[in-house]
Parts: C-alpha cells; sequence; structure tokens
C-alpha cells in the first residue's frame, strides 16, 4: 500500500483540525496539542482503513484515541477536554459520503426510470446509512472518555490530591 | 461592598444564570452547564436547582440554614461557538472553589471573559480555507483542486461572517455561505478544471458542517438530557438541510 501518501495526510489532517479550531477560537496555548490530536487519530483511521477494517470501526478507533489523548492535553494544559477532542475529530466527519447522500436524494427527486431510481435509491441508503453511523461512531468514541471520566473529572482529581496534601502540612 | 444576605442571594443568583447562559451559548453540552453551575452555587453555601432548555434558563437557590431561597429566569441569545469562553469559565469556576473568590472578582471576570478577543479576521479566514484545502486533498484531490477549494471556502466564510455581523436568520447566513462556496467550486465542475473538480465540490462547504451541535446533542442524549438531545439534534439537522439547499441551488443552476 501506498505509505508515502499517508506520510503526508497527516499534515492535511492537523491543517482540518487547526481550521476548525480557529474557527471555534480555541484559546491560543491549545493550537498546536489540536494539530497534534488531529493528526493521530486521523492517521489511525487511514491506517485501519488500509488494513482493510470497516470504515464505522476505523472512525470509531480514530475517535477514541482522540478522546483519550485529550483527557491527557486536559491535563496538561489545564482546559476542558472536550476542546481539544471536537476540533480534531472533525476532519474524520463522512464529508464525502454525505454529499453523496445529498446528491443522490436531488437526482430521485428528477428520475423517472424505474431501474435508473431502484439503483440511485441504493447508493443514496447505502451512503446516507454509511454517514449516519460513521458520525454516531465519531462522537461515540470522542465521548466515550470523557464518560467514563465524569465521575471524578480531570480536575477533581488534582483537587483532592492537594487537599489531602495540606491536610498533612 | 458588604451585601445584605437578600442582596448577596440576588447577585449570586445572576451570576449563576449568566454563567449557565453564557456556557449555553458557546456551546457547551448540558451536563456541562449544570455542573458549573452546581459548583459555583455550592461554594458559595448554596443549593441549586436549575432547569435548561435551549433558549431560557431557570434557576432557584436556596441555604438550608438560613431558609432563603430565590428564583430567577434567563433567556439565553442565539449560540455562537467561543471555546475560549468555555475555557475560561471552567477555570474561573476552580478559582472560585479553590481561592474564595468573592463575588465582585466573578462578576469582572464575566465581563471579562465576555469581551474575549477573537482571532484576527484574515487569519481565521487563512486558516479555515487552508482547512477546506486540506480535506481536499485528504479526499483525494490534487494541487488544483485544492486552490479551487481554498478559494471556495475563503469566500464563502466571509460572506459568512458579513452575514452574520448584519444579523441575518442564521440559517440564512449558512444557505447564503454554502450557496456561494458551491457556485465558486461549481463552476470549476462545469468548465472541467482540474481532474477531479467533483472533490473541490464536495470539500468546498465542510466548514459549515454542524459538528458541535451534532456531537453535543448525542452527549446529551447520552446523559439523559433527551429534551435537549433532541432540540440539539434538530438544530444541527436545520444546519445540514440549509447547506444542502445551498448546494442544491448550485447544482440545478450549472446543471452538474
Amino acid at each position: 500500500m501506498e505509505w508515502s501518501v499517508l506520510w503526508e495526510d497527516w499534515i492535511w489532517l492537523g491543517f482540518a483540525a487547526t481550521g476548525f479550531a480557529i474557527l471555534f477560537n480555541v484559546p491560543y496555548r491549545t493550537l498546536w496539542l489540536i494539530f497534534i490530536l488531529g493528526a493521530l487519530g486521523g492517521t489511525l483511521k487511514l491506517l485501519l482503513l488500509q488494513q482493510g477494517v470497516n470504515i464505522v470501526l476505523s472512525s470509531f478507533v480514530g475517535a477514541l484515541l482522540i478522546g483519550i489523548l485529550s483527557i491527557q492535553a486536559a491535563h496538561f494544559r489545564h482546559a476542558p477536554s472536550f476542546i481539544f477532542a471536537i476540533p480534531a475529530v472533525i476532519p474524520m466527519v463522512p464529508g464525502a459520503f454525505t454529499y453523496r447522500m445529498m446528491l443522490g436524494i436531488i437526482h430521485l427527486t428528477g428520475e423517472n426510470d424505474n431501474t435508473i431510481f431502484l439503483q440511485l435509491l441504493q447508493e443514496t441508503v447505502d451512503n446516507g446509512l454509511k454517514a449516519f453511523f460513521v458520525l454516531s461512531a465519531l462522537s461515540l468514541g470522542v465521548s466515550t472518555p470523557m464518560l467514563l471520566n465524569r465521575h471524578n473529572s480531570t480536575k477533581e482529581i488534582k483537587r483532592i490530591k492537594q487537599i489531602t496534601e495540606n491536610l498533612s502540612e | 461592598m458588604v451585601l445584605s444576605e437578600k442582596g448577596k442571594i440576588n447577585e449570586l443568583c445572576k451570576i449563576l444564570l449568566e454563567i449557565g447562559a453564557l456556557l449555553m451559548e458557546v456551546g457547551a453540552n448540558t451536563f456541562r452547564i449544570r455542573a458549573t453551575v452546581m459548583r459555583v452555587a455550592s461554594a458559595y453555601g448554596y443549593h441549586a436547582e436549575l432547569l435548561i432548555t435551549h433558549r431560557a434558563l431557570m434557576l432557584t437557590i436556596y441555604n438550608e440554614e438560613s431558609n432563603h431561597f430565590f428564583s430567577r429566569l434567563m433567556q439565553t441569545s442565539p449560540q455562537h461557538v467561543n471555546f475560549r469562553i468555555v475555557s475560561g469559565i471552567s477555570r474561573m469556576s476552580w478559582h472560585i472553589v479553590e481561592e474564595k473568590w468573592s463575588l465582585e472578582m466573578v462578576r469582572k471576570e464575566i465581563d471579562r471573559l465576555k469581551s474575549v478577543s477573537h482571532y484576527p479576521r484574515i487569519v481565521s479566514l487563512f486558516m479555515v480555507a487552508l482547512a477546506g484545502a486540506s480535506f481536499c486533498r485528504i479526499f483525494g484531490g490534487g494541487a488544483i483542486e485544492m486552490i479551487i477549494a481554498f478559494v471556495a471556502t475563503f469566500i464563502g466564510l466571509f460572506v459568512r461572517q458579513e452575514a452574520v455581523k448584519r444579523a441575518f436568520n442564521p440559517y440564512l447566513c449558512i444557505f447564503s455561505a454554502a450557496f456561494i462556496s458551491a457556485m465558486i467550486s461549481g463552476a470549476s465542475v462545469y468548465w472541467h478544471i482540474g481532474n477531479k473538480p467533483e472533490y473541490a465540490f464536495a470539500t468546498s462547504v465542510l466548514y459549515l458542517i454542524p459538528g458541535i451541535p451534532l456531537i453535543n446533542s448525542l452527549l446529551d442524549f447520552l446523559d439523559g438530557n433527551i429534551m435537549n438531545g433532541v432540540v440539539r439534534g434538530i438544530n444541527g439537522l436545520i444546519i445540514a438541510f440549509s447547506i444542502a439547499l445551498g448546494l442544491l441551488g448550485a447544482i440545478l443552476i450549472y446543471n452538474i
């Protein structure tokens, strides 16, 4: 497989994530971390796709990696973890599938021939379902680490430590 | 300034609602809003009960010792995502808990956060356009397609910013941006510029995708805030529909 393509793709994934980060007006200090998170998650997804893994599963794993790393980033940069996770995961959003689905729907409305209609319908439903499931997999992957972390949020763990230190002083 | 008990509870309620409304406006999920407001309230020794909807917040705070309670409603403004404010409020809430900030300090910090700076306009236009070009590259476009996606995104985002400045309906802003982007990138499909101009066409509107409403919607569902999840999800779908309408306009005009 073309490894050189993958070697280049992470840069574009990173830039796509950073562009969205700027659109969402994230703090300056988080920008380069978002670049790295977006590049890592996207590259993992592309790697899995090359190994023949289903697109929904590979998107989920990529998003899961971003979710886990975003919690580490939150410790490191003192900002809520979803500030890192959401811009980083957006380059993986299934834009091409959604676009083909919308195009299919538009063509369907003007199609009279029965066989072509059925073929178009099949393609449109296929693209639409893929887009929906990839999007769900992305949100689920990103939010799973956050949900697992819920009851002792990043800051609280530190705070409990601090309180115990203060008590022992 | 020493406030009486009544004055203090009044001011605290106002501040809590402002924090909640600000978080709702800048794109935080429902769990975060509730957790932050309750955390701040308990730092001042009050218990808070909060009703969160998309356009208004209702809060009751009470103190069990003095048996005082106070209720208030506050409307939230339309959404404009700004993660710098989310981060600032998160930091502030921990300062309040750990360093026992006074109410005046909190008020000052909220006013500072409201006027927090954006990235310079040219930087955001350039970086988002670069993101559009990157998308095009990831989907398999070449150099020419990337340039087309860059220009289409740049001008589309400019149109959207101008429309937002003139306080158009938010969906209309997105529709006009999608339409302009699709018209620019659609021209390359119409005149067959480059090898795969349809990649540029597909990726030129991706900067508009409602990523935050859809992800927040799912997060709300997972937390059991079904109502908020439904509202956010439908908002995301209307945005996607506006983008599709913009694309449809360009497709019909160019007949591609």
